[in-house]
């Protein structure tokens, strides 16, 4: 589906700036050798995000489109006065108008879903090996526990992952950033990616069913559009499913919830017991 | 004596009585009350001396008490009075070595006691993964008044509170993963 919107020569750009972005981030990830570590983030995953970020972009620019022409039709024909009008011929020529950019976002996104639920699927299978081998299976609670603290020294400054529940962002921008937390993560900070990986794991868990869902319903709304050949006023359905898609894929005002951070330390607490473990 | 021999009911009671004034006399219960004092050491030392006259089985009041008095005159020097406390229980064979340390990191350090086990996470912590999840709820509450509220250590305690969100998520993730592989 990519290759049917791009020139052969952005693609091939395209492709240079993945290879360059790996390969730049590669050594990040392998780091300095030392130790065994974890192995969450392989080329094979970090290139299923990449390619997750960018589907899920194509699919906001197909859309972003027919989305802002079906909000001014709407907008249209609330000021006309429309509602209840059905004799009207011009309020008539508006709800058609109406209909028919409806179905034209339903085939965009029908169009775009496979290669999207693909995508995303790909994504949550290998960080799902991932997981449950190097969490799951290599560790006990208590090197899960250590992993997660990272032995850091107790007044340095840790890297903290945004967690989940980033409303309110692009799909694409989403990805980005994980794409970015990852690459930007070295050996040092191991313990944030496994809190990474199990928030974007967790992440496509829940991406995938929205899609399968997603799926179905433009199946049965297509359907029942198809039937209705009057192509009439946008229904309260039609509306949830507009709105749905929008906050999907656009978000709503591109703010990110972060956890609050601790109040200033004392600092001055650097006792040990010698019962500590 | 001629009421008692004509009266034998009245000879049994005597008996009785005087056996139970004997009894309490060579087996007096011990007093394990702490001493009412504001200052941790006077309550250390109290509940040292009880410890040490037959009242172990109210150790972990002892500790609430302890947390209480420390928690009105906080401060970071506390830590190493509880710790030497404990330490001072295991020597003194009140409580084992691993008591001592489970109760010491429990209330004093950032990893979770709750969440410990010899074999791998899938097998131990994801079947019982939401009584884990509610013992380091738990746990995470005594920590706040010990590290927090006894010993000012905002920085351990806000990142024990940390590590139990970031526990709950890779769980969560781990466990679907696990759950996954088995399917």
């Amino acid at each position: 589906m990519r290759k049917e919107n791009g020139s052969g020569e952005r693609l091939a750009g395209r492709g240079c700036a993945a290879v360059v972005a790996i390969c730049c981030a590669t050594p990040l990830m392998l780091g300095a050798a030392r130790g065994p570590t974890l192995q969450l983030f392989p080329t094979t995953v970090l290139e299923d995000i990449k390619e997750t970020g960018q589907v899920a972009e194509q699919m906001e620019t197909g859309l972003q489109d027919v989305i802002a022409r079906l909000d001014r039709q709407q907008q249209l024909y609330v000021q006309s006065k429309c509602e209840g009008a059905t004799e009207d011929p011009g309020c008539g020529r508006i709800e058609r108008q109406l209909g028919a950019t409806y179905m034209e976002m339903l085939e965009i996104m029908s169009s775009r879903l496979p290669d999207m639920e693909r995508a995303v699927n790909s994504t949550r299978d290998s960080l799902e090996t991932r997981l449950r081998s190097e969490l799951g299976l290599k560790m006990t609670p208590w090197t899960l526990q250590e992993t997660l603290l990272g032995n850091q020294p107790e007044n340095a400054q840790a890297v903290q992952p945004k967690l989940r529940g980033r409303s309110g962002l692009r799909l694409s921008e989403r990805f980005r950033q994980y794409y970015t937390l990852v690459a930007q993560s070295g050996r040092s900070a191991e313990h944030s990616l496994a809190v990474v990986a199990a928030d974007i794991y967790l992440d496509m868990e829940e991406a995938s069913t929205l899609i399968a869902q997603t799926r179905e319903e433009i199946g049965r709304a297509t359907l029942l559009e198809e039937l209705n050949q009057s192509f009439g006023v946008i229904t309260p359905e039609m509306q949830q499913v507009v709105d749905g898609v929008k906050s999907i894929l656009f978000g709503e005002s591109g703010q990110v919830i972060e956890l609050a951070g601790p109040p200033p330390g004392t600092g001055d607490t650097a006792y040990r017991s010698p019962l500590e473990w | 004596m001629n009421v008692t021999r004509n009266n034998p009911m009245m000879a049994a009671c005597t008996l009785v009585t005087m056996l139970a004034v004997s009894a309490c006399a060579t087996t007096p219960t011990p007093v394990c009350g702490l001493a009412d004092t504001r200052n941790l050491d006077t309550a250390i030392d109290s509940a040292r001396d009880r410890l040490q006259h037959g009242c172990v089985a109210h150790f972990d009041a002892y500790m609430h008490e302890l947390l209480v008095v420390a928690a009105g005159d906080p401060d970071p020097a506390n830590k190493e009075a509880f710790s030497d406390f404990l330490v001072w229980t295991s020597e003194a064979g009140l409580l084992s070595r691993r008591q001592s340390q489970e109760t010491w990191n429990r209330y004093f350090n950032v990893k979770f006691v709750s969440l410990r086990g010899d074999y791998n996470n899938c097998a131990q912590t994801c079947p019982v993964r939401p009584q884990v999840m509610a013992d380091m709820e738990t746990e995470l509450a005594d920590k706040e008044r010990g590290m927090l509220q006894a010993a000012l250590d905002q920085e351990g305690y806000y990142r024990a509170d940390r590590l139990f969100s970031e526990t709950e998520l890779v769980l969560e993730a781990t466990c679907r993963a696990c759950e996954a592989g088995g399917r």
